[in-house]
């Protein structure tokens, strides 16, 4: 069945919730080992992302900037200001691969990077992802793109023991090792592109601000060619996996639109057992016993409610398939962007807009699922709120939360009822 | 602001930073180097305050998504609070080729027929800056379609830094709006504040002071600031710049337009908050007023010794390093003086030379005055057996390895160390820290990173 995608053409967003392709942009460089994310715009790109993500992760995030001021603005064509802002930093932090990207203000006056780079005698990755385009989850793909496309060297065989696994945005460090470990106990050997969980997971690390210290190391990025499996996780990731399919055209790409709930992680075993005729191992088998009887413990409180759910759209279509599995009743989701996935979610009214909008039929839900900024309205209008997305500031551990496969929907299913059952029994009290 | 004035105002030679570096007050900084904020962010953070406001910006994401709902700004506003709300016209690939002045047009008219602001503040944006919309053109239509001030911020992130934009936006506010109303009635001793931001409510652990003893906040530039409030600021008797030394240039604008005096003052730490009132009343030249100052001032400080007393026990003797960046870090030194502590060390990275002699005159003269903070902190920390690192979340690491406390000295987080009541705030949480075993822990080897491991700790007695 097909919904139908109300887009919410206002001149203005109020309460927004989208983020730019920058951004996103940024998070993927930070999936990679050794790398140092420059951002090529003015000072204010970098340090505002910087802000956001430390304020979201607690952890420091490594991001430079060329710094284009009204002068280089004008009579620099990128050139000139790349080189140096590379110079200046050297000796500060000597990153084994950089990640260029550009921003609004330069791709607007056209700089072009391939030319920028090609002069360069330094390892860059770049990649084309203005803010007045897509939003994050674009971001984040095109950049994990540009590693394949210009890192990653055509295999002379493959192999079908080798996974790559290409995970969307909003998939938190931990859900992302927790998919690798699932791959790594069915035998294969797994490298995640962009990879998060050793370098957002909030670990304590040293020098984590001046180069990326975890994620996917470079020389594995250049023999990711010879994985025979391709698992590409949401709908931004599709052209991620196209973009691989080039260098490996006889691989297997399997792509997944979500993995929380009971059905997509079955979807995902029965591909895993397909592919390799062997059997999850023990955990994971009673870790869905767990996730059913989750589903019986939190049908009371869950199944009697109805939901928004507001963020990226890969994140929040496969929540709601989640919560509608237990009953919930999704009464409308609102995506930051544009998606295909969208136009598959169980809600009953799908909008791409902002959190002015939920707040416009805030009515017809009992608990929203948002981010931070979500909070203010929720609290307003007396509802229930779960916080996912991004960006959660004051609250710590996010990229902790595991919601995904059968132990984190477990997880995720108990927080949501037991956020319900708090909320009633506060009623009860006052 | 036209380009023209822009273009003035850079070559401003009365800016106190002009001569001490190359660069003037704009401070562009290198590329690669850069740490700073852009134009925006400073002038957003420095009006986003005013909450009776709607706060609009007029570019992409990445601007206002990192900015709206990303500081608690106290305000006694009754309405819909505007300070933590966010808006934006999300420039998009059309606008960008098109032009975004339609777009913004209608966004205003949106925001406006919808929540009824007093006043809207846009603020253009790199993007909106290079594609060459007429911002106040839409901004003019408007103010006169809805009969409120709609006032053009220029203040694109290219410009310069966080502290350039910070006093645009300021200057935006008083061309547009100081001067256009008058007060329902005025007091001998009527000031504004300005470049108070009040993060975290920190304004409010000094105001009621002042206001009992008799000085009435006229207006504020812009914690918990209002549009009326602001139209009117042309009727005090003086102005009062808290800490930002970037806010100086508007004083100077209304001093020179109205004649109002300014003094720039800091409420960090008990004596510079006593030193604070002291130089403002002794404006008003009045006796009574100083006489109640003074007797305020007394109880005041007497209140803050008493309750400091279990916690200068506790700190006798402990030495702390300073790396705050900016021009916070004497008025800190000064806090934690009063606290009992000794300052071995402070950051000058970032002060200019007033606040480098202020830290000589305070500091004894075995204290380091750091150049290079990453280069010397860690050092010092050694050499001086410091008990204490207060420095800003980037330290944070420095303090892990070497096992020792850390406090976190950030905009956002030392709003609640201000004035009297701020000091008590600042010596609990130093006392907590100090005290914190996670520090010892947090830098402690492993199992199996030990050389020789002591089994005997392990044995169960009797086994
Ligand atoms: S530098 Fe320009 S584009 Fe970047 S955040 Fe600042 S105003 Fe926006």
């Amino acid at each position: 069945m097909k919904t139908n995608v109300i887009m919410k053409n206002k001149a203005v967003q109020v309460y927004p919730i989208k983020l730019s392709q920058p951004m996103g942009a940024t998070l993927a460089v930070l999936g990679v080992k050794g790398s140092l994310a420059l951002s090529h715009g003015a000072v204010g790109c970098s340090s505002l992302t910087k802000i956001f993500f430390t304020r979201h992760f607690c952890d420091p995030i490594a991001i430079r900037t060329t710094a284009v001021n009204e002068v280089t603005a004008i009579f620099d064509g990128g050139d000139g200001i790349v080189k140096e802002a590379i110079q200046n930093f050297l000796p500060r932090a000597k990153p084994e691969i950089i990640g260029l990207f550009s921003t609004g203000m330069t791709s607007a006056k056209g700089d072009d990077l391939k030319r920028i780079v090609s002069a360069i005698d330094y390892p860059i990755v770049y990649a084309d992802t203005p803010d007045f385009v897509g939003g994050l989850e674009s971001g984040w793909a095109k950049m994990a793109a540009a590693f394949i496309e210009q890192v990653t060297e055509s295999p002379k065989s493959i192999r079908s023991d080798k996974v790559l696994l290409l995970p969307h945005v909003s998939l938190h460090p931990l859900e992302v090792e927790g998919v690798k470990d699932l791959l790594t106990g069915f035998g294969f050997e797994v490298y995640a592109l962009p990879d998060l969980s050793e370098s957002l997971d909030g670990h304590l690390g040293v020098n984590q601000a001046s180069v990326c210290q975890g994620g996917i190391a470079m020389n594995d990025i250049r023999q990711l060619g010879s994985a025979g499996i391709v698992i590409s996780i949401g709908a931004s990731m599709l052209p991620v996996a196209e973009e691989f399919l080039k260098k490996s055209p006889h691989s297997v790409h399997i792509n997944l639109p979500g993995i929380m709930g009971l059905q997509a992680t079955d979807a995902l075993i029965e591909q895993l057992m397909h592919l390799t005729g062997k059997e999850p191992d023990r955990r994971v088998k009673h870790w869905r016993k767990r996730h059913q009887d989750a589903l019986i413990d939190s049908h009371f409180s869950i199944g009697r409610k109805r939901f928004i759910l507001a963020g990226e759209p890969d994140r929040i279509v496969d929540m709601a398939n989640c919560i509608a599995e237990a009953g919930g009743t999704i009464s409308a989701l609102v995506a930051s962007t544009p998606s295909k996935l969208l136009e598959r979610s169980v809600a009953q009214r799908t909008f791409v807009g902002d959190l002015e909008d939920v707040e416009g039929m805030i009515d017809d839900c009992d608990v929203l699922i948002s981010n931070y900024h979500g909070e203010r309205i929720a609290h307003r209008h007396g509802k229930v709120q779960v916080l996912r997305g991004f960006p959660i500031l004051e609250q710590i551990g996010v990229q902790l939360k595991v919601d995904t496969l059968y132990d984190g929907g477990t997880h995720f299913l108990v927080e949501v009822a037991n956020a319900i059952i708090t909320d009633h029994a506060h009623r009860q009290y006052h | 602001m036209n380009k023209g004035a822009i273009e003035e105002l850079r070559n401003d030679t009365s800016c106190k930073h002009y001569n001490v570096s190359k660069k003037n007050c704009k401070g562009n900084e290198p590329p690669g180097l850069a740490t700073f904020g852009c134009a925006f962010e400073g002038a957003y953070f420095a009006l986003a305050p005013v909450s009776d406001a709607i706060h609009l910006v007029h570019g992409p994401m990445t601007c206002v998504g990192s900015t709206w709902e990303f500081r608690h700004v106290g305000t006694t506003y009754e309405g819909l609070d505007k300070t933590q709300m966010g808006f934006t016209t999300d420039i998009g690939e059309m606008d960008v080729i098109h032009g975004g002045e339609k777009k913004l047009a209608r966004a205003i008219d949106y925001a406006v027929d919808k929540y009824h602001p007093k006043g809207v503040f846009v603020y253009e944006t790199c993007m909106t800056a290079l594609i060459g919309d007429d911002i106040d053109a839409v901004c003019a239509a408007a103010e006169k379609h809805w009969n409120i001030p709609i006032i053009p911020v220029h203040a694109p992130g290219f410009i310069g830094t966080k502290n350039f934009g910070e006093r645009l936006g300021l200057e935006a506010a008083v061309d547009h709006l100081v001067g256009t109303q008058e007060p329902e009635y005025t007091t001998p001793y009527d000031i504004n504040l300005i470049g108070e931001h009040n993060i975290n409510g920190e304004m409010w652990l000094y105001t009621p002071i002042l206001e009992e003893i008799g000085i009435r906040i006229l207006s504020t530039f812009s914690g918990d600031g209002r549009i009326d409030k602001m139209r009117q600021a042309h009727r005090a008797r003086l102005n009062v710049v808290v800490c930002a030394k970037s806010s100086e240039a508007i004083c100077k604008l209304m001093e020179a337009k109205w004649g109002i005096p300014f003094i720039s003052a800091s409420f960090y730490g008990m004596r510079e908050a006593s030193d604070a009132i002291r130089r403002i009343c002794a404006q008003f030249n009045d006796p009574q007023l100083t006489a109640r100052a003074e007797e305020i001032i007394a109880r005041e400080e007497a209140r803050v010794r008493k309750a400091l007393e279990p916690y200068k026990i506790l700190l006798a003797g402990r030495k702390a390093v300073l790396n705050t960046g900016g021009n916070k870090s004497w008025a800190f030194a000064v806090a934690l003086q009063d606290i009992g502590i000794e300052v071995v060390g402070v950051s000058i990275r970032k002060s200019n030379e007033e606040d480098k002699a202020k830290l000589r005159s305070i500091l004894s003269p075995d204290a380091v005055l750091m150049e290079k903070p990453v280069v010397e902190q860690v050092p010092l920390i050694m050499n001086t057996k410091a008990d204490l690192l207060l420095a800003g979340g980037r330290s944070l690491y420095t303090a892990v390895k070497k096992g020792i406390p850390f406090i976190e000295i950030s905009q956002e987080k030392t709003g609640n160390y201000c004035s009297y009541s701020g000091l008590i705030n600042l010596a609990r949480d130093i006392v907590s820290s100090i005290n914190n075993p996670m520090f010892k822990l947090i830098g402690s080897e492993a199992p199996w990173e030990k050389k020789v491991i002591e089994l005997e700790q392990c044995l169960i007695k009797g086994a």
